[in-house]
């Protein structure tokens, strides 16, 4: 991996401390930001990462959703047992990403996986109040134009329908 | 914010009418009651939210249930397949919004009329064994001035089409301009000789008493409208009712039982303010508009002595017959950009198949609409998506397949029948209680088979429908296994001539309680074709004018 991108991965990860979280620990936060950042990567549109997916989870584990969080508490257990087992190493976060998609694809068929995703896409799209979506980078992803208001023709097949007079 | 005068009561004093819940039918009650001049108490159980307060708010919306009641909210919900079960509880069973003008706020506001059929089906097409189909007891030209009453005092826009029942009046508003999801749905239904035509939408297409149009912003179903362009009760009725200086609002104010004398009469409905303290308003009649979970649920836990099987309930069809219709969905995706998530939710209907001929050897009907998938919402659709296509659900594939699934999708949706059945209900769970300590609503149902045929059977035409228009990537479903829960809840305390087999007269008066009247989707006999509310509203300005009568006759 070339330098630049592992000092900026470094960054990131030294960037997530315990304090900035309300109900994650430190560790916590850096393995579910690992998972979210893989399950939306960073490609030509920001990320998981950009949008500060991580937050979005803290913020809504939080609220209410206790069984939620022990059933994520109890899946990162085991998803690090897997860590180990497969590449000697104590964290997920640790990995190299080929790594990390290896992992991921053995368990993306177990509830925390589906648990996980869906924390980790509502916080690509849900308002930033809740501490995702930064910016609104999220729709950025999906193409959604946050103008709030439009008017015909919003499409192709509206405007040809128009234009040939059906 | 400024708010309309409003009438101020004493709960010691007796009012003409309490009003409960001010939603589809209980604002216009209001409204009516207030307009003739009795003095009205309204009791809503959520807040007063109005358009600055409305956000496209997807994850407080619909994932933590902010606009509704839900098991999230302190208002526990169970549900179980079949009376043998015990019933578990659920985050969210049967779904109704928690504020002024109840779930009118947050609705699609697809306003199909009902037909002169659906009001005399039973005796046209033969009663149905093991089921409670029947005749109601008023026609659609009993309900017809009413229909108009809603297209102009509520507003929806719309163009009489080939199919619909005579009207009276004009709609107000033009339709909606098409969008690319029915361009396509348009042209697919021609090409299998069928005739799409604009739907009706309680949406202003252009400004309209005093209300602007629509600005498209695609976010409605399951939303509140930020310009006041939806045409809720919170927006067309309450105003109007609270100007009149005989109507008083109480929000926050959750009813826990009516109050009956030694004669049978209800004499004061008891509710928590929002303090949480029990209060009790003394009134001389009750119109119960809470919709068709609450409204069986406060006659229910109103068992007294006199009364022991639930108020108005020596039928035993209180909280029965519930229909929630059906539904089914096809999604396909489509070589250029439909961008449906934008504007309304629906702008054209094939309703060619309202009546199901008999040759198919089930009873069932109803219409297909074109939409976006997942409501046209980004965070919806990304969840979705995957399922919906069949690709890849995480990692960049997932990712980067997002933009255009989301730009070139449609749905084509199926909405059809549900008969009524005494096994299909809302009873008061043994088990669980809400924060105020009343037992949670325990909802029963099981679809019939000829509802569940009718489901598969219009997933089948939409599927030929999107082969028609050239889809790919195409995926269909429908509750195969049977409905958990619904939005639309309907006939549980109907209306009929006979007291043995229904709640409610065609006055909308209970049968055993002369002060007591109810209208909201638990009147209805049946359940039309899927899009209850343009019905539900038509009732309650009809009840209004019937109980107004009965009140000008001392007859109440």
């Amino acid at each position: 991996m070339p330098v630049i991108l592992a000092a900026c991965r470094e960054a990131q990860r030294a960037s997530l401390v315990g304090e900035d979280f309300l109900i994650l620990s430190e560790e916590e936060a850096k393995e579910f930001d690992a998972i979210a950042a893989r399950i939306i990567p960073t490609t030509a549109t920001p990320g998981a990462r950009q949008a500060g997916v991580i937050y979005f989870i803290d913020q809504v584990l939080g609220d209410r959703r206790e069984e939620q969080l022990a059933l994520l508490r109890e899946g990162l257990g085991e998803l690090q047992a897997e860590t180990s087992v497969r590449f000697d190493a104590a964290y997920f976060y640790l990995l190299e990403e080929a790594q990390q998609d290896e992992i991921l694809a053995s368990i993306d068929t177990t509830s925390f996986f589906s648990t996980i995703r869906y924390l980790s896409v509502a916080g690509m799209f849900a308002l930033p109040e809740y501490g995702g979506n930064r910016d609104f980078v999220g729709y950025q992803v999906i193409g959604y134009e946050n103008q709030g208001a439009w008017t015909a023709p919003y499409g192709f097949y509206d405007a040809d329908f128009v234009e040939r007079g059906e | 914010m400024a708010r309309a005068p409003s009438a101020n009561f004493n709960t010691r004093e007796e009012v003409d009418f309490v009003v409960v819940g001010s939603g589809a039918a209980g604002g216009i009650m209001a409204k009516e009651l207030a307009t003739f001049g009795y003095s009205v108490v309204v009791l809503e159980q959520g807040p007063h939210l109005q358009a600055p307060d409305f956000k496209h708010d997807e994850w407080g919306y619909e994932h933590n249930n902010d606009l509704v009641w839900s098991t999230r909210h302190g208002n526990r919900q169970t549900f179980r397949r079949n009376e043998n079960e015990e019933a578990v509880l659920e985050e969210r069973v049967l779904g109704y919004a928690h504020n002024v003008g109840g779930s009118s706020v947050h609705y699609s506001g697809n306003f199909w009329r009902f037909r002169p059929i659906d009001f005399i089906e039973a005796s046209m097409r033969g009663t149905i064994a093991g089921t409670n189909f029947a005749d109601w007891p008023i026609t659609y030209e009993d309900l017809e001035p009413y229909y108009s009453k809603v297209d102009w005092e509520i507003g929806v826009s719309g163009l009489q089409g080939p199919w619909d029942p005579p009207r009276s009046r004009d709609y107000p508003c033009p339709p909606m301009p098409i969008k690319g999801s029915d361009v396509l749905l348009e042209r697919a239904a021609k090409q299998l000789g069928l005739t799409p035509y604009p739907a009706p939408v309680a949406i202003l297409s252009q400004p309209h008493n005093g209300r602007p149009g629509c600005i498209h912003c695609g976010f409605c179903n399951g939303y509140g409208c930020e310009v006041n362009a939806k045409s809720s009760s919170m927006v067309t009725m309450i105003p109007l009712a609270l100007a009149t200086g005989n109507c008083e609002l109480r929000i926050m104010s959750t009813v826990s039982q009516l109050n009956t004398s030694d004669a049978g009469r209800v004499t004061e409905v008891v509710y928590f303010d929002e303090s949480g303290t029990e209060q009790a308003q003394r009134t001389k009649a009750v119109v119960l508009c809470a919709n068709g979970a609450e409204t069986p649920r406060t006659l229910l836990m109103s068992a007294n002595s006199m009364f022991p099987d639930g108020l108005a309930n020596s039928s035993g069809f209180v909280g029965q017959n519930l229909m929630f219709n059906g539904y089914s969905s096809v999604v396909g995706l489509f070589d250029e950009p439909v961008n449906g998530w934008k504007s309304v939710p629906t702008t054209r209907v094939v309703h060619d198949f309202y009546e199901f001929d008999e040759s198919l050897g089930f009873y069932g009907g109803g219409g297909i609409d074109g939409r976006h998938p997942s409501q046209g919402t980004p965070m919806e659709f990304a969840l979705d998506a995957p399922n919906l296509f069949g690709t890849p659900s995480w990692g960049a594939e997932f990712k980067d397949n997002l933009a255009y699934q989301f730009s070139h999708c449609a749905a084509f949706d199926g909405h059809s029948t549900s008969l009524p059945l005494a096994t299909n209900n809302v009873t008061l769970d043994p088990n669980y209680q809400d924060d105020f300590g009343r037992p949670a609503i325990r909802c029963t149902y099981m679809d019939h088979p000829d509802d569940l045929a009718t489901m598969e059977w219009f997933m089948d035409k939409s599927i030929e429908l999107m082969e028609a228009v050239g889809a790919t990537n195409i995926s269909a479903s429908y509750p195969a296994e049977g409905q958990n829960g619904n939005v639309h809840l309907l006939g549980t305390c109907r209306m009929g001539n006979d007291p043995v087999t229904s709640v409610i007269n065609s006055d909308h008066r209970a049968h055993d309680v002369p002060n007591l009247f109810m209208c909201d989707g638990s009147s209805l006999v049946t359940g039309g074709r899927g899009q209850p509310t343009m019905t539900i509203m038509a009732l309650a300005f009809r009840a209004a004018d019937r109980i107004n009568q009965l009140a000008k006759n001392n007859s109440i």
